[in-house]
């Protein structure tokens, strides 16, 4: 099954995230980090979800670019952590799939979808900022709309967060197995 | 305590009005949100704001990151404050366009 969640900054969509995976499964379990540990105030972030993620059996795989080519056994559960540092990451970092961004995302996704039994990809909403935007960040916002829209039309169910609690656009409530 | 939420200018006063409560009375606290760029403790402001009979907050985090590290920081406070406000409310409603949806709870009336 594949989950996609979206929220604001701080509107509970990781918790939640999190909450889906029950404590115990055989299946390998991943959780795919996407943010680049640039800076304290991203070391700070990650410290806090990764003690948030603790005893759910997770293994940690920074991945900041190339999502398709990373390679996860037949049947994993995965939680990819979000999208939005993923395509900033690929748009500007050198390296990155520049303006392929959202089909070599996409492609990614497409990936982890055959391989995992359970994907659940937090992304982001960004789009209540009003449209006064141009250049680098108006073509961001273009790719992870695109990016959005394309993943919610192939999830099992797509959740927004807000302050914590769930709106369900598609599919319904229920954990991962 | 009813938490109301939603964008900008979306009708959330005028959604408390049509519940008999005055926005402007003390029992109401509204634009909640700017508190948490002062108020260090967000549990202990939450735990403050959950004995008035509505709290109304503008939902800030859903527009690009900002640059502005202070206003980064801002709406992950605000955010924050909202996820406990809303565990701390017994109905908690997001207006939506002047439309009320119910998240949390049931219809105040």
């Amino acid at each position: 099954m594949f989950t996609l969640i979206i929220g604001g900054s701080a509107s509970g969509k990781s918790r939640y995230a999190e909450s889906l995976f029950g404590p115990g499964t055989a299946a390998p379990r991943f959780y795919i980090a996407t943010m680049g540990l640039f800076d304290q105030e991203c070391q700070a972030r990650a410290a806090r979800h990764k003690a948030q993620r603790a005893g759910r059996g997770f293994e940690t795989v920074e991945r900041c670019l190339d999502l398709a080519g990373l390679e996860l056994p037949k049947g994993s559960q995965a939680l990819l952590e979000d999208m939005g540092n993923l395509v900033a990451n690929e748009l500007y970092s050198p390296g990155g799939a520049g303006p392929g961004t959202a089909k070599a995302v996409l492609a990614g996704i497409d990936r982890l979808t055959a391989r995992c039994g359970e994907l659940v990809v937090v992304s982001n909403e960004v789009f209540l900022g009003g449209r006064d935007y141009v250049g680098d960040t108006l073509h961001y916002m273009k790719a992870l709309a695109e990016i959005n829209r394309a993943m919610a039309a192939r999830a099992d169910r797509a959740v927004e967060v807000v302050c914590g609690l769930t709106v369900f656009h598609k599919g319904g409530a229920g954990l991962c197995g | 305590m009813i938490f109301i939420t939603g964008p900008l200018f979306a009708g959330k006063k005028q959604y408390v009005r049509t519940l008999g409560l005055d926005p402007d009375s003390p029992e109401v606290a509204c634009g909640a949100q700017e508190l948490a760029r002062t108020q260090k403790d967000l549990e202990a402001l939450a735990d403050g704001l959950a004995q008035k009979r509505a709290v109304i907050c503008t939902e800030v985090g859903g527009g690009i990151v900002p640059m502005d590290r202070e206003e980064r920081l801002f709406r992950e406070r605000a955010g924050r404050l909202s996820v406990l406000l809303a565990q701390r409310a017994e109905t908690v409603v997001r207006v939506w366009c002047g439309l009320p949806e119910i998240l949390k709870g049931e219809p105040p009336c």
